[in-house]
Parts: C-alpha cells; sequence; structure tokens
C-alpha cells in the first residue's frame, strides 16, 4: 500500500510538473526562438511527467542562467 | 531534423511505414481472435477477454521481436534499412498494444468482481520466492512501464533534451523489457498451456534475436580492429576512384572510431561515422542533393564542413583527408565540428 501511496504522489506531482513545463518551461530548455508546436507540447507531456524531478532541475538550472 | 519541434514530422514514406504497421496488427488480432474463436467459440464475455488478452499479448512479444531483430538486420543487409526508418512509431504501437493487454487483464478480474484477488495475487511476497506459482502478471507491469517510458521519451526533443547518449543508452531499457517478457510469458503463459507451441516459438524468438545480435556484432569486429595507419598516423583509403561516388568507404581509427571517407564527384571529405541525430552509421548512407544522408532517419550534412544544411544546426567532426601519391588518406585525429576539411582530387 505504501509503494502505491508512493506512486500516485509521484504520478500526481509528476503531472502537475509535466503540465506547467509544456507551457512554460519548454521555452526555457530549448535554444532561444525554437518553435514548439501545440501538438508537440501535447505529446511530450507524458514523457514529462515520468522523468519530472530531472526535467523539473534542467528548468531550475536554464532559469538561473 | 532540429529547426523546432512538431508533435510528427509527417511525410509520405513514414505515412505508408505507418499505414503498414497498423494493417499488419490489424490483421494478426483479427486473425489471432477470429481463428480461436472458431476453434473454441467464447461461452462469455470472459472468456472474450481472455481471447483478447492472448491476441494483443502474443501481438506485443511478436512486435518486441521485430523490433529488435531490424537493428541487426540492417547492419547484416542494407536491404532491411527501410524498416528501420520509422522504427520509433513500430514502438510506440507496441506500447499501446501491450497496454491493451495489461488493461483487459484488469477488464477480466473486474467483470467477474475478482480485483481483491489480482491485488493479492501481487501482493502476495512468499510468491516471489517461487518459480512456479511467481506473480508473473508483476513481470508484464514492470515491462509495459518500461515500454511506456520508451515510448513517452521517443520524441525528438527528449533526444536533444537528454543528449543522445543518454537517450540511446535510455532506450536500451528495451532489451531489459524483452528479457522480462519472455519471463513474464514463461512462467504465465506457458504454465498454464500445455501445448509445445508457446515454448518453441518463445525459445525460437530469444534465440533468433540473440543470434542476430552475436552474428551481426561479430561482423561490426572485425571492421573494428583497425585501418592500417602510415606515416604521420595518417590511414590510406585508397585511390579516389575505389571510393563509390556519392558514397563513402569506412575506415577505422586505431582507437576504434569509425571515419566515413565520402566522394561527390571529385571531391572527397571524411566525417565521423556517427550521425547526430541517433548515432546511425552515416557512412553507410549515400551523397543525396549534395548533402550525405543518414541511412536510418534522412538527417542531411554537408560534405565540406559536416553542418546541416541552414535552417537545421546539427554539426558533426570533420576530418583532415589529403592525396599523396594517387592515395587518398585521412588524419583519425578529429577537427572541431564544423570545420572545412574536404579536397578536391583530380580523377
Amino acid at each position: 500500500m505504501i509503494i502505491l501511496n508512493v506512486l500516485a504522489l509521484y504520478g500526481l506531482v509528476g503531472a502537475g510538473t509535466a503540465f506547467a513545463f509544456v507551457i512554460f518551461g519548454i521555452s526555457r530548455v530549448l535554444p532561444a526562438g525554437t518553435p514548439v508546436s501545440i501538438g508537440a507540447r501535447i505529446l511530450l507531456w507524458p514523457g514529462a511527467a515520468l522523468l519530472w524531478p530531472y526535467v523539473l532541475l534542467r528548468w531550475v538550472k536554464a532559469g538561473v542562467r | 531534423m532540429s529547426a523546432g519541434f512538431r508533435a510528427v514530422q509527417w511525410n509520405c514514406r513514414k505515412v505508408v511505414y505507418d499505414l503498414i504497421l497498423v494493417a499488419g496488427v490489424t490483421l494478426y488480432i483479427g486473425a489471432f481472435m477470429g481463428v480461436s474463436a472458431w476453434q473454441r467459440p467464447p461461452a462469455n464475455w470472459p472468456d472474450w477477454t481472455n481471447l483478447r488478452i492472448d491476441a494483443f499479448g502474443s501481438c506485443a512479444f511478436i512486435m518486441l521481436t521485430i523490433i529488435l531483430s531490424i537493428g541487426p538486420l540492417a547492419r547484416l543487409d542494407p536491404r532491411f534499412l527501410p524498416l528501420l526508418y520509422n522504427r520509433r512509431h513500430f514502438g510506440v504501437l507496441t506500447f499501446f498494444v501491450a497496454a491493451v493487454h495489461g488493461w483487459s487483464v484488469f477488464e477480466w478480474f473486474a467483470v467477474q468482481d475478482a480485483l481483491p484477488g489480482l491485488a493479492n495475487e501481487l501482493s502476495n511476497t512468499a510468491a516471489y520466492g517461487k518459480f512456479i506459482g511467481f506473480p508473473y502478471k508483476t513481470l508484464g507491469i514492470a515491462a509495459l512501464v518500461v515500454l511506456l517510458l520508451l515510448a513517452a521519451t521517443s520524441h525528438d526533443f527528449w533526444l536533444a533534451f537528454l543528449t543522445p547518449p543518454a537517450w540511446k543508452a535510455l532506450h536500451m531499457l528495451l532489451y531489459l523489457a524483452y528479457g522480462i517478457v519472455v519471463m513474464h510469458v514463461a512462467l504465465g503463459a506457458m504454465q498454464g498451456n500445455r501445448s509445445p507451441l508457446v515454448p518453441v516459438l518463445l525459445g525460437g524468438a530469444f534465440v533468433w534475436v540473440a543470434g542476430l545480435h552475436l552474428v551481426a556484432g561479430r561482423r561490426e569486429r572485425r571492421g573494428d580492429r583497425g585501418s592500417k595507419v602510415g606515416e604521420g598516423g595518417w590511414i590510406a583509403v585508397g585511390p579516389p576512384e575505389t571510393i563509390p561516388d556519392k558514397a563513402a568507404r569506412i575506415v577505422t581509427a586505431p582507437g576504434g572510431e569509425r571515419i566515413a571517407v565520402f566522394r561527390d564527384g571529385a571531391r572527397v571529405g571524411a566525417l565521423t561515422n556517427l550521425c547526430a541525430h541517433q548515432n546511425g552509421p552515416l557512412g553507410e548512407g549515400r551523397i543525396i542533393d549534395g548533402c550525405v544522408t543518414c541511412p536510418w532517419h534522412g538527417f542531411q550534412y554537408r560534405l565540406e564542413d559536416g553542418r546541416a544544411p541552414p535552417p537545421f544546426t546539427e554539426v558533426l567532426a570533420t576530418y583532415p583527408v589529403r592525396l599523396r601519391g594517387g592515395i587518398v588518406e585521412v588524419d583519425p585525429r578529429p577537427l572541431p565540428p564544423g570545420t572545412p576539411a574536404a579536397i578536391d582530387v583530380v580523377l
């Protein structure tokens, strides 16, 4: 049960982080002016949700720079 | 290529590839369920669900086997390269087929109000120590999670975001998923089905995939022994006319790095053999529209300086080349990516 709760929490935080990332963060981690279509942002959401700790780290780093 | 990111970079070849893929899966599932239902008509909904579980499960396994075979087959015979072109869509479809298999298992328990039984089976820690009776569905879930991760990160954005080596390493997890699926079938379907067909197909598929990789690996190693190094560390490639026009000869530096020496008419240039996209074997490609074109996904680079034509931004390492005594030679020490290094020769 604990494992399931931890997984659910990971998924929930991931879903939210990924949502914010594909809307706001993606342009921060790419070279300026790189176009990303809405369709691509939708397709990138699951990957961002799964890899959210790394995605968040890169987003924060890109923001600091 | 990397001028921006769209959902799917469709072209005519990809559409044809995907149509064939979907048609193949539909035909297999339809034929499997049709023939099975004809031989042993399902009596109720759970029986139909069971049939769907077998159809989608076996389809996903076959698709995984084909995906893992495409790489070595293309190394052994370039006629298989078209299969490699859109392998990522093949992988994503495999995830969806496997997901229907997994969902059907869940549904089978749900329609019979037996979900607590499924939960007990998965959480029975004592059973994890046994061989026969191992909760093999856990293996299926693990494989499905890996396939989800690979499908979710298959977009070119992830390749650029994670860097090609990290992306490639992540996607090597497909081998882990295949191993887990083999165990999942061996401990599950194979134990419940007394027919010799399942072990024969499972063992055959495993031996086929492993054998193909061994044969292709042996051939690669033979080519990696290193080309003969001459004066000053330069490697002799041969007279210019022995390099096929609009194609390359691949030489290997002492450290094992492969260098593709291309000829485009009277122009000779050397680039790293690794495409910047997915490390595809650039030297097995051709010069199309004046650009070196990767045989895997069609990424293009200028022979002169290894740069992708604008607006694309990929760039490759080049190598100095020279003509000495009628022999093309290449210096195996790479130049910074994008450095002009091609020369014109008299044929």
